[in-house]
């Protein structure tokens, strides 16, 4: 399965974050839109499974937007 | 039959606050109060041991219910934390409460899952050889290991002890036991010095591994989440607990989080709320403890 930003974002409000995930913006780091730092490792977690992938931490710079995690998660599902 | 006659447990009254480090770890109280899930945690005095917080849990035990010191013929310690390298600190809580010579003392070396691990090892050791009268002691006084810059172990563990007094005429037995170990993990929460902690990575175990662990020990006894009063989890954080709950899928009144007040006091963390449930008349109670190891180990009790 392709990651959209669509699926990305049930995927976080499957991780049950405060907030409208609907309003978020896809450009912007998670962190900066109040998704903390155990809310995010839930995140990535749940991308994990949903898309059966890993993402290492030495990874977690380049999946701090939800455009960054489509991108990652595209890149290794190829 | 063996099984748990009675728990009483020891929370030093020296607590620090998380609320004063918000600064310095750029916390807000949402974050402490319903993630994390510590307000404060117990931080024992400097001189004590793990055998000082132990002896006072049995003193408090004593406050309970009337034991014969005497006839007290096994001493078991939780720890990771011992007094010494050597000797056992079995044996020194076997001599600082002048326990008789035909007493059994051993130390097990695990950490949050110590507790589920030691009641079944009790048990069998007291069954195999026909003793009547254990103590379980769970003591881990980690503040002695915390590195206080790092926000990941620094805003959660606390002090604290607890003793299980096993005999016949229980008030629970344990009926099934099941545990699981991960040691190529063994790094992601390690002492060398100072405890580390790789909260991520022992999030993604607890949250994967855990509620799977659980369901097949309900399936294995042929029991469904009908037949469970409570889930007493091991209280790592009030986000790994809600995590296992709601991956269980089990209602939050099944599943109690209590450590606001004294933080997670490793393998003291599930007999600590055992302690309070023991009189609540429940007919079946589930224990589930995950940690340093990686370790795992559940249990379900039923009221005798």
């Amino acid at each position: 399965m392709k990651a959209t930003i669509e699926n990305v974002k049930e995927v976080i409000v499957e991780a049950d974050v405060l907030g409208n995930v609907d309003e978020m913006k896809s450009d912007v780091a998670l962190s900066e839109q109040g998704i903390d730092s155990l809310d995010v490792v839930n995140v990535y977690l749940l991308l994990e499974e949903k898309f059966e992938i890993s993402i290492p931490d030495e990874d977690l710079l380049q999946v701090k937007s939800i455009d960054a995690i489509v991108e990652y998660i595209n890149k290794k599902i190829d | 039959m063996l099984g748990i006659k009675q728990i009483a447990s020891y929370l030093p009254e020296r607590k620090k606050s998380n609320y004063d480090k918000k600064e310095k770890f750029a916390l807000d109280d949402d974050f402490i109060e319903n993630k994390i899930g510590v307000k404060y945690h117990c931080v024992k005095e400097d001189d004590e041991k793990a055998s000082d917080l132990s002896v006072k849990a049995f003193e408090n035990l004593l406050k309970k219910i009337d034991i014969e010191k005497e006839n007290i013929d096994c001493c078991v310690v939780v720890t990771q934390n011992p007094d010494y390298n050597i000797p056992h600190t079995s044996a020194v809580v076997h001599g600082k409460l002048e326990l008789s010579m035909n007493c059994a003392c051993y130390d097990i070396s695990l950490g949050c899952s110590g507790y589920v691990y030691g009641l079944s090892n009790i048990l069998a050791f007291m069954k195999s050889n026909g003793l009547k009268h254990g103590l379980l002691f769970t003591a881990d006084p980690y503040s002695e290991i915390i590195d206080h810059e790092d926000k990941n172990t620094d805003l959660i563990f606390g002090d604290g002890a607890t003793v299980t007094y096993i005999s016949e005429n229980a008030l629970y037995i344990p009926t099934s036991f099941k545990f699981g170990t991960n040691g190529k993990d063994y790094k992601e929460i390690l002492c060398d010095d100072k405890l580390y902690m790789n909260g991520r990575a022992v999030f993604s175990f607890t949250a994967t591994m855990i509620p799977k662990h659980i369901q097949s020990l309900l399936v294995e006894n042929d029991l469904d989440d009908s037949d469970i009063d409570k889930y007493i989890l091991h209280q790592g954080s009030k986000y790994i607990v809600d995590t296992i709950r709601k991956r269980l899928k089990v209602d939050v009144s099944k599943v109690p989080f209590d450590m606001y007040e004294y933080g997670n006091t490793v393998s003291s963390a599930v007999p600590i709320i055992l302690e309070k449930e023991l009189d609540n008349n429940h007919k079946r109670l589930l224990l589930s403890a995950y940690g340093i190891g990686l370790s795992w180990a559940s249990a379900i009790i039923e009221k005798n």
